[in-house]
């Protein structure tokens, strides 16, 4: 390959990102072409699905190559107009896009289709490591705060009204850059405590408890609390104040879960919080994308051989679910390998973001490897049970050219940007 | 600018970690503890196709087909994929209205879960069983689009000649309990239910086949499995060759036209049943296909009772007939020698009890009053064997008659090859103590001498009896299977091979077989009734019933040296035994040594074929 030419002062293109994103596709592409060949094929003729992949991942090629022509300082420089761009393209698709299985969010062209939301990541990371990494930037401050928050928030409206919850929720990545860049800890210590509230609300509501017993109790446990800090001031209040927000909080979220979501919405959070027991209906897919998982044992039932996701038990098995046909024909072997590819290329990048020059570089760094990260763990917990069904594919292993490219731009523009402006 | 949260890249890299190491934990917790979810995908894509064997055709004793197999074709239903919007078309092509179809989804509601009990590769159910033609073809073309449903062909049966009804036995869908009990069977699978069908159900089955297939989500086939263990094919019942002669059992069932009764036939060195007849009987084509369960219903409730198998269940007093026994019973314990002589002055009389007698000439000897059947004669005969002084007792000169009789097969089920045999009746000394009294005497029970009273007989045990006299003193238990190719034995039991010895010499055999060669000549009972060129050995029997009129019954044999048929005749209400079971016995047996009847007895023929003694 030819990743290392024309870099102004002859730095090669990090090898082991590189490296590491081949072996994903790589995964990516046989996993795609077992899982869609015909049942009882032992030949090896690509199914309409592979050969759309090996096309993705040629159109995958030409934009790293054109990617290693960019000028670097351009990158930096275009930050801002490229997140006004793609805004305004995820703001026309609304009105002029297409829809494809419930979400507006596609421009059609002929056969083919976009999805400008898989670029608007990137132009979101872009527009944040440019916001941040201005100089003497700092993370505090109300006006700087809000300004890095209101930077990927507003790609999140946009991508509810097109009605893709799964991506919307990739943006809350960004709280994990924030984090690296000076955000206090408590903060995502918070966050926790809110979305443990959060579940331990939806239980109470799932099994039909009042939801007054959960705010006594939290109410009650502050109390104690209190008496016990009777004689530090400050502790009273910050106690007092965490137990009540706490109790109006999940007496919020009691609500909303009740009268916001749709029944078969909160059928799949049930399912998941094991409320629910139900192998036919909306658990199903969740049911026998664990069966697919668990029949691969250690070493797998053999390339094409996974009947679970070939036959269709498990949906959207060369998608979202593509993970299945890994574990069920590669078995935990093959997921050991699999999750040592992506982990090793998060930790790489978290590498290559230390070691920038400037600012830009580590957040725009550390943003790809969030936002790979959260995929990988809303995809990945998905398939096993862990998490609500959500459909979110999986970088660079899901098959499909506007992810593929997507990822492959995320991807690639920063290893240019750290081919060039490494320390 | 001084990077003040670079230490935080390390919290990065460990959170990470760890939480790869969480999801790795729990994928592990799926893969690496048991194969449960192994075992589920493989039910999950696999199939398997039960291939429906061939029941045994059935042949005659000399290779005629009567019963083989015809395509019959199911509707089945993955419940789970049925779709509203198909229903009116399918109630359509059944003729069926909304109510039938929700009762016939519910049922396979519930097969379908039984039957991932006991076989967890497939969860369809019978729909419909035994599609007609049209409905056949109509579902077929249209298949491709009835979500869920799929037709399985099996084999039913067809049958060449409508004879033998009762012998050969009718099949039917398996009982619910039968499912419970034998898991080889599944719901609409069709077994023998009466017969030989039934009797022989384990191998003329045959051994069902499985084709396993890929299937996927919604249950279409996506290829057969190519591994050799998971596909065999279906193994064929084996021939069956039946005993019967069915040219012989259609004669005789035209002769028994408009009657009631039954005949039975036996080949007495073998015990294979030549005949086996009931009348009303059924046609057994009406027991087939879609009609099977309609056809059922109406027989079942039908007064004249076609189902009932009087051979082996239906209990006469054996009248006459049985005089030959007690005949031999007497002179094998030296009661009586071949001369002796009783007179007869039309009647026994026992004080105030007279057992009528026809009027006849003389005092008669053992052959004399079998050819003539006198009543006195067997009075006399069983008093004089119970009362015998050295047997101690009244009771126990019965206990060793009634071991006689037993040993002749009588009182106990012949162990004929079908199920629901009867015993028949022969009293105990206890059984007669409860009808007349603990200290009853032989002047109580003296109609059991001529055959009358508790004593009650099957037609098979009838003509088993026939059998016995021409084998001069054994029988082996009459059977319905001749051979079964490749079978051990031909499939036949130790028992339909081994001789049942009679502890009566041979030489009062020939004492009472000329008394029966003489009932067929002057003189005789049944004179008149016999065939040119052939000695046939008969008895008459004329058997009061507290139903109506006399039963007419006949036991013979033919011919006298070295014997090739024994018969035992029943015709209910038919009167004297001369009047249509002599001479239906006789047509039988020429029939059958002959095969064919001499042209001077189409006037006979024609006479019993017509005579209709049950109102239709």
């Amino acid at each position: 390959m030819k990743y290392q030419y024309s870099s102004s002062d002859n730095n090669k293109m990090d090898i082991w990102g590189v490296f590491f994103y081949i072996l994903l596709v790589a995964i990516g592409f046989i996993n795609i072409f077992s899982v869609t060949s015909d049942v009882n094929q032992t030949s090896l003729v690509l199914s309409d699905i592979a050969y759309k992949q090996l096309f993705f991942i040629g159109g995958a090629i030409v934009i790293i190559l054109t990617l290693s022509f960019a000028n670097v300082v351009l990158i930096d420089y275009l930050s801002y107009y490229v997140y006004a761009i793609v805004i305004l393209l995820n703001i026309a698709v609304l009105f002029i896009g297409k829809e494809v299985g419930g979400a507006k969010s596609w421009f059609g062209f002929g056969g083919f289709g976009i999805q400008p939301s898989e670029f608007l990541k990137l132009a979101t990371s872009m527009a944040l490591a440019k916001f941040l990494g201005g100089y003497g930037m700092r993370f505090s401050g109300w006006r700087n705060v809000t300004y890095s928050i209101g930077i990927f928030l507003f790609p999140v409206i946009l991508i509810l009204l097109q009605n893709d919850t799964g991506s919307a929720l990739v943006y809350f990545s960004f709280f994990l850059v924030l984090y690296r860049e000076g955000m206090p800890g408590y903060i995502i210590i918070l966050a926790f405590w809110m979305g443990l509230l959060t579940i331990l609300s939806i239980v109470f509501q799932g099994l039909e408890i009042s939801s007054y017993y959960l705010v006594g109790t939290i109410l009650g446990v502050g109390s104690i609390a209190v008496y016990f800090a009777r004689k530090s001031r400050q502790w009273v209040v910050l106690i007092t104040f965490i137990a009540v927000s706490s109790a109006v909080f999940s007496t919020i979220v009691g609500i909303v879960y009740d009268k916001v979501f749709q029944w078969y919405q909160k059928d799949r959070i049930e399912i998941v919080l094991g409320l629910k027991e139900d192998k036919q209906g909306m658990g199903y897919n969740l049911d026998q994308s664990k069966v697919a998982i668990g029949a691969g044992r250690f070493i797998g039932r053999g390339f094409q051989n996974g009947t679970q996701t070939k036959m269709g038990f498990v949906p959207e098995q060369h998608t979202d679910f593509i993970f299945c046909t890994i574990g069920e024909e590669w078995g935990f072997v093959g997921v050991i390998v699999f999750f040592s590819a992506f982990l090793g290329l998060l930790i790489r990048l978290i590498q290559l973001s230390e070691r920038q020059s400037d600012a830009y570089g580590r957040i725009l760094g550390y943003s790809v490897c969030c936002i790979l990260f959260f995929h990988w763990f809303v995809n990945i917990g998905m398939t096993i049970g862990l998490i609500p069904v959500i459909g979110i594919p999986l970088p660079f292993v899901s098959a499909g050219g506007s992810s593929l490219w997507g990822f492959t731009l995320l991807l690639f523009t920063f290893l240019r940007y750290d081919q060039v402006r490494r320390n | 600018m001084q990077d003040v949260h670079k230490n935080r890249s390390r919290v990065f890299v460990v959170g990470l970690s760890f939480v790869f190491l969480l999801f790795l934990y729990r994928i592990g917790t799926l893969q690496l503890v048991d194969d449960k979810y192994e075992k589920r995908a493989i039910n999950n894509a696999l199939n398997k196709i039960t291939l429906y064997p061939a029941r045994s055709v059935i042949y005659d004793r000399f290779g005629k087909i009567i019963a083989k197999n015809a395509a019959s074709y199911d509707l089945f239903i993955f419940p789970k994929e049925e779709k509203v919007d198909n229903r009116l078309f399918i109630q359509q092509i059944l003729q069926i209205d909304s109510n039938q179809y929700n009762k016939l989804l519910t049922e396979a509601w519930i097969n379908s879960k039984k039957r991932q009990k006991n076989n967890a590769y497939n969860r369809s159910a019978i729909f419909y069983s035994n599609l007609n033609q049209q409905q056949y073809t109509a579902l077929r073309e249209n298949l491709y689009r009835l979500s869920g449903f799929y037709i399985e062909p099996r084999t039913d049966r067809a049958y060449e000649i409508f004879g033998g009804a009762h012998a050969f036995g009718y099949l039917g869908e398996a009982s619910e309990q039968l499912l419970k009990e034998d898991p080889y069977y599944q719901p609409g699978d069709l077994v023998g239910i009466t017969g030989i069908e039934r009797y022989y159900e384990e191998f003329m089955r045959g051994t069902k086949g499985i084709k396993t297939v890929w299937q996927d989500r919604t249950y279409k086939q996506r290829g057969e499995v190519q591994d050799q263990a998971f596909n065999y094919p279906a193994k064929s019942g084996p021939d069956f060759y039946a005993t019967i002669d069915i040219e012989l059992q259609k004669f005789a069932e035209e002769l028994f036209n408009g009657k009631r009764g039954s005949v039975v036939a036996i080949e007495p060195s073998t015990g294979e049943v030549l005949a086996f007849l009931n009348k009303p009987d059924y046609n057994p084509n009406d027991l087939v296909g879609q009609d099977r369960a309609r056809s059922f219903r109406k027989m079942l409730i039908d007064p004249k009772k076609p189902l009932y198998n009087r051979a082996v269940k239906g209990v006469y007093p054996p009248g006459s007939t049985v005089k030959t026994v007690l005949a031999l019973i007497g002179l094998q314990e030296g009661i009586i020698h071949p001369g002796s002589t009783k007179g007869c002055g039309g009647g026994y009389r026992m004080g105030n009890i007279v057992v009528g007698c026809h009027p006849h000439g003389g005092p008669l000897d053992v052959v004399g009053s079998i050819r003539i059947s006198c009543n006195s004669y067997y009075c006399g005969l069983f008093r004089e064997i119970i009362d015998h002084p050295k047997y101690g007792s009244t009771h126990n000169g019965y206990r060793v008659l009634e071991r006689y009789w037993r040993s002749f097969g009588l009182g106990d089920p012949t162990g004929i090859d079908l199920l629901g045999e009867s015993s028949g009746n022969v009293p105990t000394v206890e059984r007669l103590a409860k009808r007349h009294g603990k200290k009853w005497r032989s002047s109580m029970v003296i109609s059991l001498g001529i055959g009358q009273g508790e004593i009650l007989l099957t037609p098979l045990q009838l003509a088993n009896v026939a059998a016995i006299l021409a084998n001069r003193g054994y029988y082996i238990p009459p059977h319905l299977l001749k051979k079964v190719n490749g079978l051990k034995n031909n499939g036949l039991k130790e028992e339909y091979r081994t001789k049942k010895i009679i502890p009566i010499d041979a030489k009062h055999f020939e004492t009472v077989i000329e008394g029966m060669s003489q009932v067929m000549k002057p003189g005789g009972t049944a004179n008149g009734i016999g065939i040119n060129g052939i000695e046939i050995c008969g008895k008459t029997g004329t058997a009061q019933n507290p139903h109506g009129k006399d039963h007419s019954l006949f036991i013979a044999f033919a011919p006298r040296n070295n014997p090739k048929i024994a018969i035992g005749v029943i015709v209910e209400n038919g009167g004297f035994g001369a009047t249509y079971a002599a001479p239906i016995a006789s047509l039988m047996i020429e029939k059958y040594l002959m095969r064919d009847t001499a042209s001077s007895k189409q006037f006979m023929i024609d006479r019993l074929k017509s005579t209709v003694l049950e109102p239709q």
